[in-house]
């Protein structure tokens, strides 16, 4: 192991990373917007728009996101549709994840006993409140659980966006490394930051997840 | 903005081994990260609690860092020594990955079996080793059959990853015929809804094998 390379590396790195946890933050930002318009175009009662919606998540699940990256960011501007490749990496990111979360967030939805909201419409609460005051309570220790191993799945999805050049945590460790040619401590050094991002974001969830459980006694 | 699907045409036996490379390369990987994660999870939870924790530390490796940095550390690293085809390492790389993922899961179904099962298993007979790969490994592997499923429908997905190493899967052999037709939309969406196809009868393989050993839950 040279040490010394791995000190030289490590500010380069930090900066990297830095991409890639912004990139990661914008993508999950962007996909919760899309993910809650999927599932609000699920639940419509007209038809055509909730299959629209369906066959979307069934598209974007069905092939690789490496793939979707790809058909958008060389394939977009043959019809007229062009973006930079920080922009086109958050902008296929969300779409991407927005269709894995809309299913999480259904199912989680799902998962609370519909005796509950009938209980609550009974009540004398509305459609909209019935939604935020009832149901979405009981569903969130669930959501934050299966939103939170989808946001980890956006922090390694990042990585695959150094094909279109976004200078995030991969590729400056692939440069260096084909620099350097030290692939086991550029590794390391690399390796340890996605480590401490991944965890970053296991500390956040389990917060969220304790602040949604402060009330349940199990 | 006019399609111009006829290069597709042309080029599509070059799509065509391109698409027989990145399933010949998914079979071996599966093969390989069930077994071997199989193997691993045994030799974690049974046989060898010295060997468990480096085992544990690689799986762990594995799961917290992206498929791509793990593939870069491969083929450079491999490289130094000795120069094999960038297909070898590709098919190593995925393979370690989903081993560390599916030998997660077997660890979890492996101690989900319960403890009775052993001790009944012993009173009449068996040994040890025969125990572990007669009685608890088949039930335990049933009842991963929908977890290692979506993990080999994940895998199909990032054999498409492996054109970053340089094999020539499906996205490579889309990219060279790119390269030389300049029409990058029409191929990927082929290519895309070709990954779509094997999706779905993964999808419905996968219903298929969970009803066929859905009597023996």
């Amino acid at each position: 192991m040279d040490f010394n390379l791995m000190v030289d590396v490590t500010p380069l790195l930090l900066k990297a990373a830095w991409v890639t946890i912004d990139v990661s933050a914008r993508s999950l930002f962007f996909g919760f917007f899309v993910a809650c318009g999927l599932v609000f175009m699920q639940s419509l009662r007209f038809a055509p728009v909730r299959w629209l919606a369906r066959g979307y998540v069934s598209a974007i699940r069905g092939t690789p996101y490496f793939v979707q990256l790809l058909l958008v960011f060389y394939g977009g501007p043959s019809i007229g549709f062009r973006l930079d490749p920080l922009t086109c990496g958050v902008f296929v990111g969300a779409f991407n994840i927005g269709a894995y979360m809309s299913e999480a967030i259904r199912g989680s939805i799902e998962s609370v006993d519909s005796g509950q909201a009938e209980a609550s419409r009974s009540l004398g609460f509305g459609k909209a409140q019935t939604l935020i005051s009832i149901v979405l309570p009981q569903a969130a220790p669930l959501m934050i659980r299966s939103l939170g191993v989808l946001a980890i799945v956006v922090v390694k999805n990042s990585s695959l966006i150094s094909i279109i050049s976004v200078v995030e945590l991969t590729y400056q460790a692939q440069r260096l490394i084909g620099s350097t040619y030290k692939p086991l401590e550029i590794f390391t050094i690399s390796a340890l930051m996605y480590i401490v991002i991944v965890y970053a974001v296991m500390g956040i969830i389990e917060l969220a997840y304790r602040r949604a459980t402060r009330y349940t006694t199990l | 903005m006019e399609f111009d699907f006829t290069p597709v045409i042309t080029y599509f036996p070059t799509l065509m081994k391109g698409l027989g490379v990145a399933i010949f390369v998914a079979i071996i990987v599966a093969l390989m990260s069930v077994l071997g994660g199989l193997l691993v999870a045994v030799i974690s939870v049974y046989i060898n609690k010295v060997l468990s924790w480096p085992l544990r530390f690689f799986i762990w490796l594995f799961m917290t860092t992206p498929l791509l940095l793990q593939l870069y550390l491969l083929y450079f690293g491999i490289g130094e020594w000795v120069l094999i085809p960038a297909v070898v390492v590709g098919i190593l790389g995925l393979g370690f990955h989903y081993m560390a993922y599916n030998a997660d899961i077997f660890v979890a179904t492996l101690k989900s079996v319960s403890d009775g099962q052993y001790e009944a298993s012993r009173s009449l007979g068996f040994g040890h080793t025969a125990t572990i790969f007669y009685i608890l490994v088949p039930q335990a592997f049933i009842r991963s059959i929908p977890q290692i499923g979506n993990n080999m429908i994940l895998m199909v997905k990032d054999t498409s990853v492996l054109s970053a190493i340089g094999v020539a899967e499906l996205v490579y052999a889309s990219q060279y015929a790119i390269s030389v037709s300049f029409r990058p939309f029409e191929f990927f969406i082929v290519i895309a809804i070709m990954y779509y196809i094997i999706n779905v009868f993964m999808e419905l393989g996968q219903v298929w094998l969970e009803r066929l050993t859905a009597y023996r839950r």
